[in-house]
């Protein structure tokens, strides 16, 4: 009887094991959008570019691990260019789910363009791993199909300047507070975010200007002047990278200066920026400080070092710049890479069920991954900072707010 | 608030109606849409770029360098494309076809060229030939910043952009209304097939203008970077609407009531955003339906039966 049994499980195994090598796909198929012009090309361009370094670095390994097959399986990554077209982007999404069929769904950068990906992959019953689209709309308790990888929800992202307007502002004598953002997803949530953080804290501060203005925004000088005739203490700007070019070049060549100023992709595009601006521009203003200031400690993938010099070496053009969202491209494809190492198969909700595992527990170049309820993140988070001329006339940060991560004192006023 | 707003609004109005005094010249001589006409602006602000990179030299020495060279681009592209064109039963629609391919052409070069990432000029290095000149002629120092106009700050470069748009529509009522290639321009304008008939070479009056319009286009687009912070490969596109409108407004067809739709068209945008900023950005549209169902034939339309 035994030696019946024992003949039958060592051919069960043997059947079993070219069974379950034979049902592995070729490769992994990841589908993805990115946009090679128009206004989110900035944004975009260096998030697929982290995604397509990390693509060949593992297939020239011989491909990812996937635990759902017991081996290491190469990638495929389908990726079309939407333009910045949101009606592009959607139909592409829908072709990737319904003609390429792809294994794991990848929206394209930020709020703008991941919005239509966020429907559809509900409807197709498919995993949307969020970029970088940050925009609070995007996550509830009904929707299980979507988790943010690199960037901290809107709803979140703005409470260390709040914080820092409504615990150190009186007493550095800011008061009054203008508030100018872009009318989309990622940046009007943030508006709404910072206006609600600072009307919450009871702090003695008036909102004395409160405007939307739209993403296309190319020129300031009016709105500007608007700003200054409510002599705010300080002017808080939300805005894509192009209305942050804009916007700072219109504070310079107005002459307006400005006691306070804060804009986001100061920090997170520092070398864009830096281009268009100059230095002068961006001396003294507040932006968050992103991970490569911060240099965390990893427990997978590259550190900020080894990227950068991977970077460099794979895109020596310097056509796309190095900045926060190259690195939320690669946060991408670790939190991918790591998934398919935990998830049993490919099947979308057993995805969802593998990201949410690594909450808290992976720890990347781009901070510590953590996941709300809704799949909004929470972790990388980006303190508050400010650009600072140093001694060779190159920016530097000094982190500013929460106290326990400064490196020192705010400049204000603004010289 | 209001008048610091109607300043700029003349300031940012001047300069659009060097932005679309090209396309409506076009238009206007050849009855042909060029599509393409916001892409010869992108490339006239990577003319302003290299300018500024390769020689490291003021701005301004562009817009001769623009002119110049997309004067030619022009009148070579005119004798490839135009005359086939107007051979053709519907030369409008087909122009409309041909120029979008060739906008998305122009495009996708520069891409491959240039990269997609936004790219700009200082605004200080603009117009620091006349600081030059005024430090060598009076002494002091060189002075950078926003100019005063009624007591308030403007952009310097908002100023230079709107005085070079005024000695370009100067220059080109001149060409229209004082040289003989300029009554031929017009005589073609009025009435293609007559002007045929009367012995005007009317494929040599329209090269001239084509290349004229283009050059047009290539020098509002020097400008480009300090009007509109900064520019891609993809600027284009947008450009192109907001001319359409622009040449709509003031009249399809004559080059001249460009220069009250811009400045129409440049009023009304700083008042939205003065007032309804989140609305700014329809106003190129909506512009467009309310003179078209009130004034068909633009601002100035009657002028372009008597041209």
């Amino acid at each position: 009887m035994l030696r019946t049994v024992g003949v039958a499980l060592v051919a069960g195994l043997t059947f079993a094991a070219p069974a379950l090598a034979a049902d592995a796909p070729a490769e992994i198929k990841i589908g993805t959008l990115y946009a090679s012009s128009g206004r989110y090309a900035s944004i975009s361009m260096p998030v697929h570019y982290g995604l397509k370094l990390w693509v060949e670095q593992k297939n020239a390994e011989g491909g990812v691990y996937v635990k759902a097959f017991d081996k290491k399986i190469p990638i495929k990554l389908v990726a079309y260019d939407d333009q910045s077209n949101t009606a592009t982007a959607a139909t592409l999404y829908n072709q990737l789910i319904t003609q390429d069929k792809v294994d794991l769904l990848v929206a394209d950068s930020g709020s703008v363009l991941t919005a239509p990906a966020v429907a559809i992959a509900r409807d197709h019953k498919m995993f949307l791993f969020d970029q970088t689209g940050t925009g609070a709309s995007f996550f509830s308790k009904d929707n299980p199909y979507i988790a943010l990888m690199a960037d901290p929800v809107s709803t979140i992202w703005p409470k260390p300047v709040a914080d820092f307007v409504s615990h150190d502002g009186p007493g550095l004598g800011i008061k009054k507070v203008a508030i100018l953002y872009a009318t989309n997803e990622f940046t009007g949530t943030q508006a709404n975010a910072f206006r609600k953080f600072v009307k919450e804290s009871g702090a003695p501060i008036e909102i004395v200007y409160d405007q939307g203005v739209p993403t296309e925004t190319t020129n300031y000088t009016v709105i500007i002047n608007n700003i200054a005739n409510t002599n705010p203490d300080a002017v808080i700007h939300f805005g894509y990278a192009p209305n942050d070019i804009a916007f700072l070049r219109n504070v310079q060549d107005v002459g307006a200066n400005f006691k306070m100023l804060f804009s986001i992709y100061a920090g997170l595009e520092t070398e864009l920026l830096e281009k268009n601006v100059g230095e002068k521009g961006l001396e003294h203003v507040f932006t968050y400080v992103p991970p490569q200031e911060l240099k965390y400690s990893v427990n997978f993938g590259m550190n900020m070092d080894e990227y950068k010099a991977a970077w460099d070496k794979k895109y020596p053009d310097g056509k796309v710049e190095f900045g926060f969202n190259s690195v939320a491209g690669y946060t991408t494809a670790l939190v991918i890479e790591k998934t398919l190492s935990v998830a049993t198969s490919l099947d979308q909700l057993e995805l969802r069920k593998a990201t949410f595992s690594l909450s808290n527990q992976l720890q990347t170049l781009d901070g510590t991954f953590a996941l709300d309820e809704m799949g909004g993140q929470i972790g990388e988070l980006t303190p508050l900072g400010q650009l600072e001329l140093g001694d060779h006339g190159h920016l530097k940060f000094i982190s500013i707010y929460p106290h326990e991560t400064a490196t020192g004192k705010p400049v204000y006023p603004r010289p | 608030m209001l008048t610091y707003a109607l300043v700029a609004g003349v300031l940012f109005g001047l300069y659009f109606s060097l932005v679309g005094m090209g396309l409506n010249l076009v238009f206007g001589v050849m009855r042909i849409v060029n599509l393409a006409h916001g892409d010869v602006l992108m490339l006239g602000a990577f003319v302003a770029l290299g300018v500024v990179a390769l020689a490291g030299i003021d701005p301004l020495f562009a817009v001769p360098l623009a002119f110049m060279v997309f004067l030619l681009v022009g009148m070579l592209l005119y004798w490839v494309l135009v005359p086939r064109l107007q051979g053709s039963a519907n030369p409008e629609m087909l122009s409309i076809i041909l120029f979008f391919g060739l906008s998305q052409v122009v495009e996708a070069i520069t891409t491959i060229f240039a990269g997609t990432s936004e790219r700009s000029i200082q605004s200080r290095l603009l117009g620091t030939v006349f600081s030059t000149i005024k430090v060598q002629l009076f002494g002091g120092k060189p002075e950078t910043g926003p100019i005063r106009i009624l007591g308030q700050g403007f952009p310097a470069p908002w100023v230079i952009a709107a005085g070079t748009s005024l000695v370009a529509i100067g220059l080109v009522y001149v060409y229209l209304y004082r040289t003989r290639l300029g009554t031929l321009t017009r005589a073609v304008m009025s009435r293609r097939d007559e002007a045929l008939a009367s012995g005007i070479d009317v494929d040599r009056v329209s090269a001239a203008a084509f290349g004229i319009g283009l050059g047009l286009a290539a020098v509002a687009g020097v400008f480009a970077p300090f009007m509109f912070g900064s520019i891609t490969p993809a600027f284009g596109a947008d450009a192109t609407v907001t001319s359409f409108a622009i040449v709509v407004l003031g009249s399809l067809g004559n080059p001249l009531g460009t220069a009250l739709g811009g400045v129409v068209y440049g009023v009304c945008y700083m008042l939205v955003q003065t007032y309804l900023s989140s609305w700014a950005d329809l106003l190129p549209y909506v512009l467009l339906i309310l003179i078209l169902l009130l004034r068909p034939s633009g601002l100035l339309g009657r002028r372009v039966r008597v041209a």
